[in-house]
Order: C-alpha cells, then structure tokens, then sequence
C-alpha cells in the first residue's frame, strides 16, 4: 500500500507537465482542429532559448518568462509562416506539416545547441521532502510544477469562462462562422490560439526540463503521453485535457514503479486505441451533442 | 440603407446569381422570394461578406462594401441571420447573446441584453440554460436576439421560418414588420414562404434561377396569380 501511494505521488508533477502540454495541443486544435505535433518541438526550442537565459543571467524567474514570451512567438511564426499556407492549399496536409516543422525545429536545435544532451538545473531541491519520518517521493520542485500549473490552468479557465475574449476564443472554436457573423475577428482568435499555445507548451517544457537532460530529441515521449492524455479528453477540452493529463502521470509512475519505465509509452498507446474503442469521441469532447 | 447593383455570384462555373440589383430601404421589410435553389441564400451571404462575388457592387449606408470583411460589416451595423437556427448550442442563452456584440461597452451590451429580453420574455426567463434546451421557435428569437445586440441599422433574415410551425412563422415575420417600424431598420427578408412574407412586406422582390423576374409592392405580387404559378408554386 505504501509502495502504491509513493508511485501514485511520484506521477503527480510528471502528470501536471503532460496535462499543460495536452492543454497546449487542445488550445491548437480548438482553434485550427489540427493537431500540432510539433508542440513538443516549439517547447523543446523554447527550453533551449530559456536555459541559456537561466545560465547567463542565474535568474530561473526571468528564464521562465522568456520561454513564455518565446513559445508565443514561436507559436505565432509557426502559425503565419508554415500552417496558414498550408492549410489554405490542402486541409490533410497541415497535419503532415506539423511533422515537418517538428523535424525542422529538431535539427535547428541540433546544429545551434548541439545533440549532446545537456542539464537543466531546477531552481529548487528536486530530492525527495522528509515529513513525518519517511522520505516522500515530492521535492520541493515538485511542489513548484504543481503550483505553476494549478496557477496556469485556473488562468485560463478563468479567461474562457469569464472574460469577452475567452467567449469570443470559444465562439470561433466552436463555431467559426457564427462567430464571424456575430462579429468576432476569427482570424485573430486563431494567431492568439497558437501563441497562448506556444506559451503552455513553453512553460511545460521549462518545468519538465529538470526531470532528465535537454536535448533535441528529449520531449518526444512528451508527445506521445501529452496527445494520450489530449485525445483521451476529447481533444477539444480544457478540463479533458488537465484530467487525463494528470491521469495519464499517475498510471505512467505506476507502470514505471511495478515493471519498467520502457514499458510506459506502450501502455500510454494501448490505453489510447483501447479508449477510443470503447469512447471515440472522447469523455470530455463538446462537439458530439452538437446538431449539424 | 443597403444597395445591391448588378451582383453576381459564380460557385465554379454555375452562376448563382446573376446580375442582381435591389435595395432595402429604412423602417420596411424587403421580401426576396422564389422557389429552392433560386439563390436566395447565396445573395444573403454575398452581402453579408461570407462568400465574395464574382461582380457587382453592394452599398451600405453609401459605403462601398468590395473587400470589407463579414466582421467589419456586423461592427457597422449589417448583420445576417443565417439559416437554420445559427446558435451555439454549447452557450448559454446570455452568452449567446453576448457574442452578439463583444467588442460594444459594457453598459450598451447591457442596454440591448434588456432590450432583447423586453421584446423575448422567453429567452430572459431561461438566460442561464443552454440554447440547446430551447424549442425550433426560441432558437430562431435567440438568433435574432444576437444580431439584434449589434444594434444592427440592416438585418438580413435568411428563410426564418424553415422548420418552424406556421404560427410562429408568423409571429417571427410580424416581428421582423414591427422591428423594421418600431426601430427604423432596414430588414432584407428571404423566403420561400412567399405568403407570410409578401403580408409583412412592402416591397417584393422575385428570384429564380439566379435572376431577378419581378420587383414590385408586395401587395402587387402577392395577387398575381400567373406569377405565383410560374414561380412560387402555389
């Protein structure tokens, strides 16, 4: 039993990484309905770009605030310069081009920071606390991952639900046209989707960033946990997303604690096509009431 | 007042509209009729902005609208009520018509939520359930609610009543009358059921095939009877 509480513990942060990066491809696909797979890629530049900020300046704050302003920017560039062209010529293709920016951004990162992995120093202990005569598996840092997402997602879940903006955001995501024709700036709602998603994603890399080294290739199984936990929500929700994002975390330490961390993106995979069998639109996904 | 000259309107190589040329002035109904594929619809998106034609002009209050986009035009006071029920079925009723008009101040935002809740004593009872609760004939108000919080000086009503039981067609078309009236709107009525709205009308305008075939009173058309044979199938 406490074997089973410390692995359900030890998901925890992992879980809260994933579910901002789930939140980060559900914010893409609300406003393009496409998947984005190279999020995990924009996160991994961003992480770059804010290391090398935390190394110059010391400041993990700053370093934190940079990637955040540079996944936006990113996110937007992306948008303008690869997938509105894209999309404009062929709507099936724009999935493939995400790929293809993915494949892109990794051999930029290659050829500017190197492929040698490198260490993300955490800006606070990541060794297990000692409470109550036992050592947890919860590091202060872990405690800092929880706090920025719990931080971020009521953010944003305030934005949506509360705010004109996050009412038109919804609007165009739902329904572009009736948004449009309610006077609503689509276009404009749909650079804002992928910057605020460039941003989560950015964030997700900085906090997951500590947890291993950084390399070009360091968040690709990122992706396959973080569009899981995405598809698994309904690909469409915020709350989905968060869920089975932390979710998929907790059954990840478990399957990594009782057999082997190699067997996690098997397991992450089958619960995928064993979910979408039993529920294939999801359990949070909003579209499926909807009348055409 | 809006002014529609020589608009055309090709999909490929079937034109769909041809050469059509109307106006709706202030404080009256303008009724388009004709029959299922006349190109009813597609006049209503063209000068909503939703589809971009071929040829042609359309004004609105003396500005030329070539190149202006859809939410530009619903911000200057031209909204389209499209077919078929256009709510959001995910958003509450005050959402719904919030989305109306977003980028408004807060206080006329609340002044036309009053308004529209004054004139659908349904809607303001239910503000805080879903648009996906309400009936075919409440949708249709919460629709014209919505355009109505733009403070619109045109509405454009694409086929209103499809779908709906014939006495809340009229009802719906009698409060498109009293909206043109009652707040001096310019209100481009399409439909296909040319008797109600030929009633609420005063000036009528026939379409078939794309073309224009009869401009006149409405109380004129509504009593041609080789007209209605010809055209309206009754």
């Amino acid at each position: 039993m406490n074997q089973f509480l410390d692995f359900s513990l030890g998901g925890i942060a992992n879980g809260a990484v994933i579910a901002l990066m789930a939140l980060a491809l559900v914010l893409v696909w609300r406003s393009s309905r496409v998947v984005n797979f190279a999020q995990v890629g924009q996160a991994m530049f961003t992480t770059f770009i804010s290391l090398w900020i935390y190394e110059v300046s010391g400041s993990w704050l700053l370093a934190l605030l940079i990637a955040i302003c540079a996944g936006a920017i990113l996110g937007l560039v992306v948008h303008l310069l690869v997938m509105k062209p894209v999309r404009r010529a062929d709507a099936s293709g724009a999935i493939i081009a995400t790929f293809g920016v993915l494949i892109a951004l990794q051999a930029a990162a290659g050829m500017i920071w190197g492929g040698d992995p490198k260490a993300f120093v955490p800006p606070v202990a990541n060794s297990g606390l000692e409470f109550a005569g036992r050592i947890w598996p919860v590091s202060w840092y872990d405690l800092l991952i929880f706090a920025v997402t719990s931080v971020l997602v009521l953010a944003l879940s305030y934005v949506f639900t509360r705010t004109s903006f996050g009412l038109a955001m919804r609007a165009s995501a739902l329904n572009p046209e009736v948004a449009r024709i309610s006077g609503v700036r689509v276009s404009r709602m749909l650079i804002l989707g992928w910057a605020m998603a460039g941003s989560v994603g950015a964030i997700a890399g900085v906090l997951i960033a500590p947890s291993a080294t950084l390399s070009p290739n360091s968040f690709d199984l990122l992706l396959v946990f973080a569009f899981t936990a995405a598809v698994i929500g309904g690909l469409d929700s915020l709350v989905g997303a968060v869920a089975f994002g932390v979710g998929t975390g907790l059954v990840l330490s478990l399957v990594t604690g009782y057999s082997d961390a190699s067997n996690a993106p098997i397991v992450s995979l089958v619960l995928l096509v064993v979910i979408l069998l039993m529920k294939p639109d999801g359990f949070f996904s909003q579209s499926k009431s909807r009348v055409v | 007042m809006l002014h529609i000259h020589n608009l055309t309107v090709s999909y490929g190589q079937v034109v769909a509209l041809s050469e059509v040329s109307l106006e709706a002035p202030r404080g009256c109904v303008t009724a388009v009729i004709g029959a299922n594929g006349a190109g009813k619809s597609t006049l209503m998106r063209a000068v909503a902005g939703l589809i971009i034609p071929k040829s042609g002009q359309v004004t609105f209050d003396g500005s030329d609208l070539v190149g202006v986009a859809t939410d530009e035009r619903v911000r200057r006071g031209l909204v389209l009520v499209p077919e078929g029920r256009s709510t959001i079925a995910e958003f509450t009723i005050e959402e719904n018509l919030r989305l109306g008009g977003l980028w408004r101040s807060r206080f006329h935002q609340r002044e036309s939520i009053a308004g529209v809740f004054d004139l659908f004593p349904a809607l303001a009872k239910r503000h805080k359930m879903l648009a996906s609760t309400l009936s075919g004939g409440e949708r249709q108000q919460l629709a014209i609610g919505r355009a109505l919080m733009a403070e619109p000086t045109c509405l454009l009503l694409d086929e209103p009543s499809l779908g709906l039981a014939p006495l809340i067609v009229q009802q719906i078309l009698e409060l498109a009358q009293q909206l043109a009236i009652e707040k001096n709107l310019a209100i481009l009525l399409v439909e296909q059921n040319a008797v109600t709205a030929l009633r609420v009308a005063r000036t009528g305008i026939v379409l078939n095939l794309g073309e224009v075939v009869l401009h006149g009173p409405a109380q004129q058309i509504a009593a041609n009877k080789d007209l209605r044979h010809a055209y309206l199938g009754y």
